[in-house]
């Protein structure tokens, strides 16, 4: 018998030191956090029953899902991401753990597959007024407020991983999930280039 | 390149997987015939053998790195214009291009 109760550890508890790094002649252009207390779980529409769940979707937590890359909120801290054809990422703020999956597979049974992700995933939030200049060194995507506004979402890659990434508000502030066994790559990556403009890293972020 | 996903919008080809033409369709060989004659040559074409056009090609892309559709992109590969985008579950769905 192990003689220690296994303990649950964030993604990213091991490598993102809090505190301010990189450039210091300014305010710290970068803020780098990751949100440890939002549930997730992926949702797939099953076969022909899109406007079913869609229907059922809205009257069930408040909210259409977006049927193009956009995030919709829903009540009670519930929202969703579109996550491709079909599919979509739902999100629990302060979610406790397991409990984003059986609030939402009462209400879609028959029309999605509803799977936890919430320890697949990794998210982290960047923000900042250089927040934007430091993704763009590995994002192919144009997040220029012309092309790229708050609620806007997208499937695409940073530095070779592939991410998912939503705009939170205008300072501008992202958030990102990324697969969890790429984390300690993708966060390598995102603090080599955040050092520049001078980053804050705070450990945890709530994930309201 | 750039090619724009019906799904994503105009992503950048490092995005993007290539399979090839779209027009080749699996020979629906059943179950324990001998590949010989017709239907060897029937294997041999959907395996091997395809077309190399100079201009306008239709061909299969997986959008691996953005929202994982399959698509059919009709593509000027002289030029690399892209001609046409569509989402390949459609095209398969209507019988337009062979499954897989």
């Amino acid at each position: 018998m192990p003689d220690q109760a296994l303990r649950q550890r964030a993604p990213l508890e091991a490598l993102a030191r809090p505190g301010r790094f990189g450039a210091t002649s300014a305010a710290a252009g970068v803020m780098l956090s990751e949100i440890r207390d939002r549930g997730l779980a992926s949702v797939a529409a099953r076969k022909n029953q899109r406007a079913a769940l869609l229907a059922a979707a809205k009257s069930a937590f408040g909210c259409g899902l977006p049927t193009r890359p956009r995030r919709a909120f829903g009540r009670d801290g519930l929202s969703f991401v579109w996550a491709g054809p079909d599919q979509w990422v739902a999100m629990l703020d302060h979610g406790p753990v397991g409990g984003i999956e059986p609030r939402l597979a009462a209400s879609l049974k028959g029309l999605a597959s509803v799977v936890d992700q919430s320890d697949g995933r990794a998210v982290v939030r960047i923000g900042g007024a250089r927040a934007r200049a430091a993704l763009a060194k590995g994002m192919p995507i144009d997040l220029h407020e012309r092309a790229f506004t708050p609620g806007d979402a997208a499937l695409t890659f940073f530095s070779h991983i592939n991410v998912h990434i939503w705009q939170v508000d205008e300072t501008p502030t992202y958030e990102i999930a990324v697969p969890r066994s790429f984390v300690g790559s993708f966060w390598h990556w995102l603090t080599e280039a955040s050092a520049e403009f001078g980053y804050e890293a705070t450990g945890s972020n709530s994930s309201a | 390149m750039r090619i724009p996903c019906p799904y994503c919008g105009e992503r950048g080809n490092a995005e993007y997987a290539y399979l090839g033409d779209a027009g080749v369709s699996r020979p629906q060989t059943p179950l324990g015939a001998a590949l010989e004659g017709a239907t060897l040559d029937a294997w041999m074409n959907y395996v091997y053998l395809r077309d190399n056009p100079a201009g306008a090609h239709r061909e299969l892309w997986y959008h691996a790195s953005g929202c994982r559709a399959w698509l059919i992109v009709t593509r000027n590969v002289s030029t690399h214009e892209i001609l046409n985008v569509e989402a390949a579950n459609g095209a398969i769905r209507d019988g337009r291009v062979g499954a897989l």
